[in-house]
């Protein structure tokens, strides 16, 4: 089996369902949805209107499902969509699009325009006009387990430092804890704080949990890539996994898309409900607050401010609980410019930060970012999302800016009140 | 009557040149005309003969007769029926029965091919036109024997230009105007209900000084009268602008002289020259009079919804035959089974996606 442009059209056709109609057919043209793109707004080029993006699949849509369409179509009037006209669109539906869903909330109709994206993919992944990058990831996750590669060994090592620092281990496969905790790759990577944070909170909570060797990848390739058969594969482990340990909760890490994934998409993909809830750290530490299992001292007196991932905000609801969170740690704690759901993405999201094609146009898109950051003054980022935080990070460090990030889980595990759980040393 | 020029015929009247010039001047200005053109105006009229002018009256309501008549400036408004020869008009001649038909013949023979015909009122056509007759007569008769040799045709009033309120639905008569039924001739459409009497005066003088016809727009108009709205030179227009709106016609709104478009007024889509010429000796103009415009120079203006809706409403609701709607519903359905069974075919050769399938073979 291999990619072919038959088979990716064949997608879009099945792919092609009510609501995609009715966005084509009550799309105004009004292109309100080009000034909420930040590759808009930050290139000035019409290429990247978000509902340009679509091109390809209003095309299919025309010409297999509305009559004049069908008629154009017989009468040779108008020309289907080819391999090469994907393959110009490739830059277009995954290295500028980072499924942030920024215009979808602005378009004046209605229109979901970034499901339409997300189901684009589906015909571009599998007419083989996927980013390299994506695809290797997607190999990856579905081959390794995770993304970027990272196996049961490494998440051990990992949970052997935090026995080391704090005192504390961590449970694996605890049949019947209440909690199921998952990571990003890139939490196991490059964040290990993460970890360590949820070890002392679920502590203090006193609340049983664990993590589990079949299921610790909590970020989905084949949502970002727009494979829904490989999404489900992916989904699936987790919620055999969770089904497996009897938990009630599983907890997604920090991470936006992971969060849509498992949370919104994935019960759709596997056709049934769950049999646990799906939380995001977030909305667990807010209940743990506000059930009194979370004691905080101290504050942060340095002046910060917050990044909201796009897929908590925009696309998952999560609005009130990093702010809430937030409070409780920093005294000098300023808003971002359009703060919320209309908060403008880091530049990475939607598979983006794994494209490396796309890495000079991401920095171009950064300067929004950059520019609502240096209005705050703030010299310290806090966000919730393990990809939003490398982007972050990357494009501070190119454009020089001495900003120090940080993930909002770790500020409020550092500031919990018992003194013997916080009696961290540092290595 | 004698047909000498108009500059002898005025001095025998004794009005003074300065008099004519100052009308003549009015007129330049009122027509948009540059200002030189005014002595072209006084040296054109005065050397002009006066032209034989035949007013047929149909299905009307004699108002745009009483307009004219009622214009607050008689001494020019007086001289405009002296610059031409009125031989015929049913309300204004002194002669009536066989003596009046007698010199609208008299007329039609003597200055075959130089005389104007003004017409008011629609023309019922149902019926063999029997619902307006004079003399024995149908209109449409009467209209198409004296359009034959008129040198111009100036239909007067918003029936004689567009049917008015005789083709208001469900028009029982059949009204139309004049240009639906005088095809060979130009036509100038006078509209309003009644028109401005200037507006009629000035065409006039206009067909006088040039020998020609004004301008006119798509719809017959003088450029010059009706080449703009109500709404373009209304005095209420800043208040639209800032969005104020009078709620009612008693409100705080209403009586600080806020813009009438919620309560009706037609102002944005009229073309007349209400706001500027104005009515009555310039004294006022219905907005001036706390009322919005009712659109009567407009065609179909009696059936375009109701005077006290604003524009933004729909005037009546969508109406479709019902065959249209049964074959749109049948294409609508049978579109749509086809692209059930085009997306269930497309499902049912999806084979599950693998990583193998994201590569694209090269060859």
């Amino acid at each position: 089996m291999s990619a072919t442009l038959n088979k990716g059209i064949g997608v879009l056709k099945e792919i092609i369902d009510a609501p995609i109609a009715s966005f084509f057919s009550s799309c105004v043209h009004c292109g309100l949805c080009a000034e909420a793109c930040l590759f808009y707004t930050e290139t000035g080029d019409p290429k990247y209107t978000p509902i340009h993006k679509l091109e390809p699949l209003r095309r299919v849509y025309q010409q297999e499902y509305t009559l004049t369409g069908r008629l154009t179509k017989m009468l040779g009037l108008s020309k289907p969509v080819t391999d090469d006209e994907l393959d110009a669109w490739q830059p277009l539906v995954y290295d500028s699009c980072t499924l942030c869903g920024r215009c979808s909330l602005v378009c004046p109709v209605g229109n979901d325009i970034v499901y339409m994206v997300r189901k684009l993919r589906e015909g571009m992944a599998i007419s083989g006009h996927a980013p390299d990058g994506l695809v290797e990831a997607a190999g990856r996750s579905v081959e390794i387990g995770s993304p970027m590669g990272v196996r049961l060994p490494a998440v051990k090592a990992q949970m052997k430092h935090v026995l080391e620092d704090t005192g504390i281990e961590i449970p694996l496969d605890v049949t019947g804890a209440e909690y199921m905790v998952l990571m990003s790759s890139m939490e196991i990577i490059s964040f290990p704080e993460y970890l360590a944070a949820i070890a002392r909170i679920m502590k203090q909570a006193k609340k049983s949990w664990t993590l589990c060797s079949d299921a610790f990848e909590a970020t989905n390739s084949g949502i970002q890539i727009g494979v829904s058969d490989i999404a489900r594969v992916l989904v699936q482990r987790i919620v055999d996994g969770a089904e497996k340990l009897k938990v009630k909760t599983v907890i997604s890490p920090e991470c936006g898309h992971a969060y849509t994934a498992l949370r919104w998409e994935g019960p759709n993909l596997i056709g049934r409900p769950y049999t646990f809830d799906v939380l995001h750290i977030l909305e667990v530490l807010d209940g743990f607050y506000d059930q009194g299992l979370l004691k905080i001292s101290g504050f942060e007196e340095a002046r910060l401010t917050f990044h909201d991932p796009c897929q908590l905000v925009r696309r998952g609801g999560v609005l009130e609980e990093p702010r809430k969170l937030l409070k409780l740690v920093a005294n000098n704690y300023v808003e971002m410019s359009d703060p919320g759901k209309m908060n403008w993405c880091c530049g990475g999201g939607g598979g983006v930060s794994a494209i490396d094609e796309a890495e000079n146009l991401r920095l171009v898109a950064f300067k929004t970012k950059k520019s609502q950051l240096e209005a705050t003054g703030a010299k310290t980022l806090v966000t919730a999302c393990a990809n939003c935080r490398i982007v972050l990070e990357e494009g501070l460090e190119h454009y020089k800016m001495n900003v120090h990030v940080t993930g909002l889980t770790e500020m409020i595990a550092d500031h919990l009140a018992t003194a013997e759980i916080n009696s961290r040393e540092m290595p | 009557m004698d047909h000498e020029t108009l500059g002898e015929r005025l001095r025998e009247q004794g009005i003074s040149r300065r008099a004519f010039l100052k009308f003549c001047a009015a007129m330049a200005s009122i027509m948009a005309l540059p200002p030189g053109t005014a002595n072209a105006i006084a040296d054109a009229m005065s050397k002009a003969t006066r032209p034989s002018v035949i007013w047929l009256s149909f299905q009307e309501c004699t108002g745009c007769t009483e307009s004219l008549t009622r214009s607050y400036t008689p001494t020019l408004e007086s001289l405009i029926f002296d610059m031409i020869s009125l031989d015929y008009h049913h309300t204004l001649q002194a002669a009536s029965g066989f003596a009046a038909e007698k010199s609208r013949i008299d007329a039609m023979r003597n200055f075959y091919g130089k005389y104007l015909l003004v017409v008011d009122g629609s023309i019922p056509l149902h019926d063999g036109g029997i619902y307006s007759t004079i003399a024995g007569r149908t209109n449409l008769d009467l209209l198409q024997e004296a359009a034959k040799g008129a040198a111009a045709i100036i239909a007067v009033g918003t029936c004689a230009s567009f049917g008015g309120i005789p083709n208001a639905k469900p028009n029982p008569t059949g009204a139309v105007s004049v240009s639906d039924i005088i095809k060979d001739k130009p036509v100038v459409n006078i509209s309003g209900c009644p028109p401005i009497p200037a507006v009629i005066t000035g065409v006039l003088a206009h067909y006088l000084t040039f020998g020609a016809l004004p301008e006119l727009d798509d719809l017959g108009r003088p450029r010059s009268f009706y080449g703009e709205t109500i709404h373009d030179r209304c005095y209420r227009r800043p208040f639209y602008d800032q969005g104020k709106f009078a709620k009612t016609f008693d409100d705080e709104g209403a009586r600080n002289g806020w813009c009438l478009f919620e309560l009706g007024c037609k102002g944005p889509t009229t073309h007349n020259a209400c706001a500027t010429t104005k009515w009555n000796g310039g004294t006022s103009f219905p907005i001036e009079s706390g009322h919005g415009c009712l659109g009567c120079s407009e065609p179909h203006f009696w059936d375009a919804g109701s005077f006290y809706s604003a524009l933004s409403m729909p005037a009546s609701a969508l109406s479709l035959s019902t065959d249209a709607a049964i074959a749109g519903a049948a294409i609508g359905v049978g579109v749509s089974i086809a692209n059930r069974f085009k997306k269930r075919a497309a499902k049912s050769v999806h084979v599950t996606a693998t990583i193998a399938d994201l590569e694209k073979q090269h060859e």
